[in-house]
């Protein structure tokens, strides 16, 4: 079980670094195909609150996951 | 002589308990309540304090409001939470409760935007802020309150009645707006009797406050503070250090992040589908949520209390799995119940009436078609044109192409149908109470005394406020996507539920790998 936790731990890692590019390339896309008010509210809103906070506790958990702090919770 | 001393204590206990809990529960549904009248009335808030010109934007300006209102949450939680842990539990909630009261009832006082211009939605945005961030400050404090009143072994118990309040304020929030509405009628209402539910909330508030007045300090946080061993530093020990840190990672990650999509989806997000996928009228719309609500409040407390014998994490989790299996089943059989191409129509019924009235400046043309259907179900469409009686701005609209009628379409279910819809909903909303039941004595037992109401309140607003409380904009974004064109309907009505499935897979993985059943930092202290 722990052997899977430290495993998932890149996996949670890579997913939290993956998702920055992938959200700002598909705002970019997706406001330079149509540039209206909600679009630009849409994006700010996932690129400012959300993606941040997804990318940021990802990486963290997963570096926990990795280093095998959460081995002890069983 | 001993055993009717035990017993009596026992007895006291137990009153003692239940004073508590009625008394936190209270005022967290009314703060609840104040919260969702707010989202529940989007539409004509977007009409009253949003520019007309273009009703998506509109829309669209109104969910972020809302959102802000989730997202300022855990900024309150990072506020209130330290307070709670420095000060003390009961002047921090006292104060949320508050703040929370006066905002919802100076929104109610704000003029539109037709009298004040730019000013109403800006300070209706100020006010929504201030309400997250009292929210933010009162769930923690409530449940960490309720918790530390409870006896080992039956905080899932407790702290579950704090769970129903979230659910019974959307209940409230809910009736009251159909009360007022019938009572009114639809055009008051939408003109200024939307203004009532906010003032209302002057006078719940006011009484909650009487009986919070009253309660006495969480004994947990009164000892610990006899000892001089309450937090210098509740944020830094929170979250800098990493065996705490760690802990609210987890408790996001695995836990409040798949709760909140869950919550969010099986109680906004369906009646978002029911109005704007499936058409159904306002009224039964919202009397499809609700009886939905009633019947499945309960169950948060059936699962509250079997948490404590069987743990919280595998009921929390079997929440999240089934839900995010069950989902689409259950979304497209709600919109097939509620499509009108499956049904046959009674053509002889069809009537079609057009109005035409001058109103200030504008010539308004109001289309209204009424169509019937052999299983009992009525189809109103209105179709209100409003075209400006001076040439020069007619011209100037239409080259802009703002000259579209606005079209609402309104499905009347038969009983069959409506019963129907009832339980789908309420199948949605038993999962909100598995993985919503628990969450609050799981969150309390995993974060330690002194630093107890800023650790687990952060992880909770994140995962409610953010996770959840984006739902409503990302999966109307998500349909809206794959709409062929404008006016025309989307050709995926059931894509917004890609979010919430996602999110709640990935907390499901995360919880069932790294959560522990048996956590419990409050019986070890």
């Amino acid at each position: 079980m722990s052997a899977i936790k430290k495993l998932f731990g890149i996996v949670w890692s890579l997913m939290g670094i993956g998702i920055i590019p992938l959200v700002i390339m598909q705002a970019m896309k997706e406001i330079a195909a149509k540039p209206s008010e909600e679009n630009w509210i849409f994006w700010s809103i996932v690129i400012v609150v959300l993606m941040p906070i997804i990318a940021f506790s990802l990486i963290t958990f997963g570096i926990f996951a990795l280093k095998g702090e959460y081995d002890v919770l069983e | 002589m001993a055993q009717n001393v035990t017993n009596v204590s026992q007895t006291e206990e137990v009153s003692s308990t239940r004073r508590v809990i009625a008394a936190s529960s209270v005022g967290t549904l009314i703060e609840w309540y104040d919260f969702y009248i707010f989202g529940t009335l989007a539409k004509i808030i977007s009409e009253q304090f949003f520019p007309k010109d273009n009703p998506t934007a509109a829309l669209l300006a109104t969910l972020a409001t809302f959102a802000a209102g989730f997202v300022i949450r855990p900024f309150g939680a990072l506020f209130f939470g330290r307070l709670g842990d420095l000060i003390g539990r009961k002047y921090t909630f006292l104060v949320t409760l508050v703040i929370m009261g006066g905002s919802t009832f100076a929104i109610g006082l704000v003029p539109g935007y037709k009298a004040i211009g730019f000013f109403a939605p800006a300070i209706v945005f100020i006010l929504r802020l201030l309400q997250g961030l009292a929210l933010g400050g009162e769930y923690g404090g409530a449940a960490t309150y309720v918790a530390e009143h409870s006896p080992a072994g039956q905080r899932g118990f407790w702290t579950s009645f704090i769970q129903t309040t979230a659910t019974l304020g959307l209940f409230l929030a809910l009736g009251v707006i159909l009360i007022v509405r019938q009572s009114l009628g639809v055009e008051t209402f939408s003109d200024w009797g939307w203004r009532i539910p906010f003032i209302l909330s002057a006078l719940l508030v006011g009484i909650s406050v009487f009986i919070r007045m009253k309660m006495s300090e969480s004994p947990m946080f009164v000892k610990m503070k006899k000892e001089g061993k309450t937090s210098a530093n509740p944020l830094a020990e929170s979250f800098k250090q990493k065996d705490n840190l760690k802990m609210v990672l987890i408790a996001l990650l695995g836990a409040t992040a798949g709760q909140g999509v869950v919550w969010y989806t099986g109680q906004f997000y369906a009646l978002s589908f029911l109005q704007n996928a499936c058409n159904v009228e306002f009224v039964q719309s919202n009397l499809i949520i609700s009886i939905a609500l009633l019947i499945g409040t309960p169950f948060f407390i059936v699962f509250g209390a079997l948490s404590d014998k069987i743990g919280r994490k595998y009921i929390m989790m079997a929440g999240m799995l089934i839900a995010v299996i069950a989902y689409k089943p259950i979304y497209q059989a709600m919109y097939d119940e509620a499509a009108l191409k499956t049904k046959v129509e009674i053509v002889e019924k069809t009537t079609i009436e057009t109005k035409e009235a001058v109103k200030g400046t504008d010539t308004i043309t109001t289309k209204i078609t009424k169509k019937s259907y052999e299983d009992g179900t009525t189809y109103k469409e209105t179709v209100k044109t409003t075209i400006p009686l001076d040439p020069v701005k007619k011209a100037e609209l239409a080259a802009k192409d703002k000259l579209k009628p606005e079209t609402k379409k309104e499905v009347t279910l038969p009983k069959n149908s409506y019963y129907k819809m009832i339980g789908f909903v309420l199948i949605q909303v038993i999962f909100v109470t598995m993985v919503y039941g628990p969450i609050a004595a799981f969150l309390v037992e995993i974060f330690p005394t002194r630093i107890r109401y800023t650790s687990m309140s952060l992880p909770y607003h994140i995962g409610n406020g953010v996770f959840g409380g984006l739902v409503p904009l990302i999966s109307t974004r998500l349909v809206e996507a794959t709409r062929p064109a404008p006016g025309l309907p989307p050709a995926d009505p059931l894509a917004g539920l890609m979010y919430p499935m996602l999110i709640a897979s990935v907390s499901f993985v995360i919880g069932m790998l790294y959560i522990s059943n048996k956590t419990n930092n409050m019986d070890v202290e």
